[in-house]
């Protein structure tokens, strides 16, 4: 295809004009000013307050829903419960698990059976607290071994607790196992980790003439909150217009929670006839929104003398909580990456997915494979201090390179930059030299960990995945860029922006990018996976290259000169034989219009085909693999088992680098998120109550606990299927840091944790003798 | 959470006014900086129809030093402390204390007065004020009265003052030459943290021996405590590392701490030990011979 061959063409010519320079984001001005606008900004003073009534037990059936004193509370204007559902009262995303608004049981502590609407927050408050419910209390199931006991209550019916399996039979695993010099076997649990982006969840519907609702919220899949709040009315898709307002941090969590919160606001104006908002709490968020599925991963593998991986075991189980939502995807994607970014010939993979009487689990950023790389790459570390070698060297002679097969046995042919990326950050943090001995500096013990990452990116298995984004010329030489992938603070649109420049040679601020609205841009899927710029990206450049085509065409007649020769540069079309021989995009523009060309295109892309067996676990689980190193150094004072993560040397195989900046960008916050996950933050449920939902108590890093983060080392290892060959940043980015940290409190003090946060009085009590 | 409560603000410049406000409107409550009061109302129910804004009064803002003491006024705010050279060069263990609270946001505006009227067991201004033997003047319409900064604290969360009452001003003797204190915390990250144990230290010595030393110790009771016992060991001894380790493990075994989610009370003793030896230790360090 000619697009294609453009394309490659601009890819391989020796210097761009904006692509993998670091530019200032155009909406850095307003985001850093205060003048950025989010759902809450857009809510006028006379909306309805909607606020939700949740269950106050982990299980148990629902006899009755009293709202009679509520409806007395001066300003409550309804009670909406399962009966006011126009559609179906059905909001599971994998499985039809979950009820929009519970009236027969519920399934955990803070399961949502009614929505107070009302004139002010003072009286939706009260509102919420009258309503009475009366419950017959059912035994609740709170742990893995619980769900998995024959005597469990099951709380979805069915013959048992669990939601879904996996599994991977890839080679003979009792011939790996026989090769083996040395074999190591271990179990890893990983716990919720809570987003705590700074903007809680929020929705704001307005109600147009009698069969439409506009709704504006914060979410990442535009075109699946119209789906699902569509079901709920009852209505056709095209009646739902959905506007995502700027997001405040995602992380994966409003992926999941923009059709929930969006579906309640959008059902009370629709109700009622009036806007309503539906602003959660801090704490509300906190203790009832989706969270990093808790996992145990039992793992057992093996290497020969050479130090080659012979085999691995592994089996995982995830705690849903009380839905599935995304636990299969999730599941696969553990299943999948079991074997980490090494060539393992022998992979044998169980996973299941587990309901518990718990909040539940959903997406977020790593999905899956911070708890699965946080496994294989503990078991790296043993296996190599096993055999004697170091564990950089034992990496080195195990990772993919091209021509090697993962886990599900799919052949990598190009595209494959872990071996980069791993001696890039043992050269930058002098590894050979410094890895030896632990230095005491002051009785503090200082470690160097290291660890690898590899992320599919996008959906999982065979599952078809595509992107659409839409560009129009305007008559003064302008560009409107429209896509529905989201901007939650990582800058993907911006990233489209530089790709539409790129292709057309057009100043980047002549293109103004138009965010998600399901009645006028074209439906990109999903932001989650990683896929924004990769999957979003490549949709503008066919867009771009549509474009393109025209303009060149046009333009090639005002100059006088062939297609060919045609340069389109800095906002104007130059004859490259004859550069003084030029016209404005803003001429160019007019004579398109008058000439009748088309000034507007639509950008399609999807990745190649892939098959996938489910029954073998065999195939190509996702298009392209994004991979990473990190190296962390650590200080360890046993005196307090305080951990202080000193420095950090990131690397990353991104494909192409459209911006560093926006790379560094989402590294640094992966670092800080990561360096929480690994250290302090734990979400203490019991009873399946969480009782510590807000900043206080949940603890996330400050920047004063951000370490010292070496320059990114920037691998390309161009993908052929995407825009310039890029590749997704977002999640990778978290995965190695938290398993490089918790490989260097093992080198600074012998001390190997298995389960997370490595908190300071868990390190404390271990350095102590305590069996951590 | 809840929303905030419909209450009138009022905005006294004086605070013969501010007083004549609280003994004269019903549930009304005084308010400084907030960044305590807010968040509880957030929380908890708390029944007030009035809040009487204390920032609005200038007699109350002030750091001097008169009459061989250090006063400040009650709303000083934990930037005004972390700003003055009189408090970082005579009294280094309150300076401490307030540099290590909250983030610059919360120190610009949560005040002295409210830290301590809070009378939150972790409240970070308590062990260097011990320490420091400061005073509370302590005010109402009609009266006028100076306590103990401990007597402040009446339990977690609740101070002594009586509904129309106001602190309005802390003091302690100025520091004389050549005396050393510190403050110790341990939270769970670098910045905006509630202290899990915090530690002041307060040494004077003479010809090498201890003359006063007084120790105090946070978020191990249901308030600020004095390590009496401890201080006892110390003074009139020649001081050593070895005495220290020795009186601070003492400290591990004197606190009353209690198990919650931020950590287990054996961890809050063992880092009592661990923090009073740092703070006694960095005190004595900062005693001019």
């Amino acid at each position: 295809m000619e697009a294609e061959e453009i394309l490659e063409e601009l890819a391989e010519r020796g210097e761009f004009i904006v692509i993998g320079r670091g530019v200032r984001r155009f909406d850095a001005l307003d985001k850093a000013l205060g003048r950025a606008k989010f759902t809450a900004d857009y809510v006028e003073r006379d909306a309805l307050v909607v606020k939700v009534v949740r269950s106050s037990l982990p299980h148990a059936l629902i006899k009755g829903i009293n709202i009679d004193e509520a409806l007395k509370i001066p300003g409550v204007v309804a009670v909406l419960t399962a009966g006011d559902i126009p559609g179906e009262n059905q909001i599971g995303y994998a499985l039809p698990d979950q009820p929009f608004l519970n009236d027969v049981k519920v399934h955990y502590v803070g399961d949502p059976i009614a929505l107070v609407c009302a004139e002010n927050e003072e009286a939706a408050f009260k509102g919420v607290e009258a309503v009475e419910i009366d419950y017959e209390e059912l035994q609740a199931v709170y742990t893995i071994d619980e769900a998995l006991s024959e005597d469990a209550p099951r709380i979805h019916g069915g013959e048992d607790n669990i939601a879904v399996t996996t599994r991977v039979r890839k080679g003979d695993i009792e011939e790996g196992f026989s090769k083996a010099e040395a074999i190591v076997e271990d179990t890893y649990e990983t716990p919720y980790q809570e987003h705590m982006y700074i903007e809680p969840e929020a929705a704001y519907a307005i109600p147009e003439g009698h069969d439409k609702v506009t709704v504006i919220g914060t979410m990442q899949s535009p075109f699946l909150v119209r789906e699902k709040v569509a079901g709920i009315l009852g209505w056709n898709l095209n009646q739902v217009r959905v506007i995502q307002a700027l997001t405040g941090g995602a992380f994966g969590g409003k992926d999941d929670m923009g059709p929930l919160v969006c579906a309640k606001a959008a059902l009370a104006a629709v109700k009622l006839g009036r806007p309503a908002a539906l602003i959660l709490d801090r704490d509300e968020s906190a203790a009832y929104s989706v969270k990093r599925y808790p996992a145990r991963i039992r793992y057992r593998s093996g290497a020969d003398a050479e130090g080659r991986m012979t085999a691995a075991e592994v089996d995982i189980t995830v705690d849903c909580g009380a839905y599935a939502n995304r636990a299969p995807f999730w599941l696969w994607r553990m299943t999948a990456h079991a074997a980490g970014p090494y060539e393992v010939e022998a992979v044998h993979v169980d996973g299941r997915a587990v309901y518990t009487n718990k909040v539940f689990g959903g997406s977020f950023r790593g999905f899956g494979d911070v708890a699965m790389h946080f496994a294989v790459e503990s078991q790296m570390d043993m296996l190599a201090e096993k055999l004697g070698l170091d564990p950089l060297e034992f990496r080195l002679r195990n990772v993919l390179r091209p021509g090697s097969r993962t886990t599900t046995n799919q052949l990598l042919d190009h595209s494959v930059g872990i071996e980069e990326c791993l001696r890039g950050v043992a050269e930058a943090s002098d590894w050979w030299n410094r890895r030896g001995e632990v230095k005491r500096i002051e009785g503090k013990l200082r470690g160097l960990g290291v660890a690898c990452a590899h992320h599919g990116i996008s959906t999982s298995r065979g599952a078809p995945d595509w992107s659409a984004a839409s560009l129009i010329l305007n008559e003064d030489g302008t560009f409107t860029y429209r896509t529905g992938i989201c901007e939650l603070g990582q800058g993907s649109q911006f990233g489209h922006a530089k790709i539409v420049a790129e292709i057309l040679g057009a100043p980047l601020e002549s293109i103004r990018v138009e965010g998600p609205d399901t009645d006028s841009t074209p439906n990109a899927r999903p932001t989650h996976g990683s896929r924004g710029l990769m999957l979003g990206g490549s949709a503008a450049a066919d867009a771009a290259l549509r474009l393109r085509g025209r303009m060149v065409k046009v333009a090639s007649e005002m100059l006088g000169c062939d297609e060919g020769d045609v340069e389109l540069k800095d906002g104007r079309a130059y004859d490259r034989r004859r550069p003084e021989n030029s016209v404005s995009f803003r001429e160019l523009a007019r004579e398109m219009y008058i000439r009748g060309v088309s000034p507007a295109a639509y950008g399609f892309y999807a990745p190649p085909r892939r098959y996938f067996d489910p029954e073998t676990g065999l195939g190509v689980a996702y298009p392209v693999y994004t991979f990473a190193a990190t190296v962390a150094e650590v200080e360890v004072n046993p005196e307090t088992g305080e951990v202080k993560v000193v420095e950090v040397w990131p690397s990353m195989d991104v494909g192409r680098a459209i911006d560093p900046l926006l790379i560094e960008g989402q590294i640094h916050g992966a670092i800080a998120q990561g360096l929480g996950f690994a250290l302090t933050e734990n979400l203490i449920v019991e009873e399946g109550r969480v009782l510590n939902p807000n900043f206080k108590d949940y603890v996330i890093p400050s920047s004063m606990d951000m370490p010292r983060v070496s320059d990114v080392i920037i691998v390309e290892k161009p993908y052929r299927h995407s825009a310039f060959g890029a590749k997704g940043v977002g999640e990778p980015a978290i995965i190695s840091i938290v398993s490089a940290i918790a490989n260097a409190v093992y080198h600074a003090t012998g001390i190997r944790f298995r389960t997370l946060p490595i908190t300071a009085e868990r390190l404390y009590r271990a350095l102590r003798g305590e069996k951590p | 959470m809840r929303p905030l409560p419909r209450f009138r603000v009022h905005r006294p410049e004086s605070l013969e006014k501010a007083l004549e406000l609280l003994a004269t409107l019903e549930k009304a409550k005084p308010i400084a900086g907030g960044t305590d009061l807010i968040p509880l109302m957030r929380e908890v129910e708390v029944d007030v129809k009035h809040l009487i804004d204390l920032s609005h009064i200038g007699e109350l803002n002030f750091i001097r030093e008169e009459e061989g003491y250090i006063r400040i006024g009650a709303t000083t705010t934990l930037s005004d402390l972390v700003a003055s050279e009189l408090i970082a060069s005579k009294a280094p263990a309150l300076w401490e204390a307030a540099a290590s609270m909250g983030s610059p946001q919360i120190r610009n505006r949560g005040t002295i007065g409210g830290n301590l009227c809070n009378a939150s067991p972790a409240a970070d201004l308590g062990p260097p004020l011990l320490a420091l033997e400061a005073e509370a003047e302590i005010r109402s319409l009609d009266e006028r009265r100076w306590i103990p900064i401990g007597e402040v604290f009446a339990g977690p969360k609740v101070n002594s003052l009586a509904e129309d009452e106001l602190l309005t001003e802390v003091r302690f003797k100025t520091p004389p030459q050549g005396a050393g204190s510190a403050f110790e915390k341990i939270g769970r990250r670098r910045a905006v943290t509630l202290a899990l144990v915090n530690a002041a230290a307060y040494i004077e010595v003479e010809d090498e021996t201890c003359r006063v030393a007084r120790l105090a110790l946070g978020a191990v009771a249901d308030r600020p405590l004095r390590m009496g016992e401890a201080e006892e060991r110390l003074m009139g001894k020649e001081l050593s590392e070895e005495l220290i380790e020795e009186v601070s493990a003492l400290c591990g075994r004197l606190v009353r701490p209690i198990d919650d989610v931020r950590a287990s009370a054996w961890y809050r003793r063992e880092m009592s030990r661990v923090l009073s030896r740092r703070a006694l230790l960095k005190a004595w360090r900062r005693c001019a011979t």
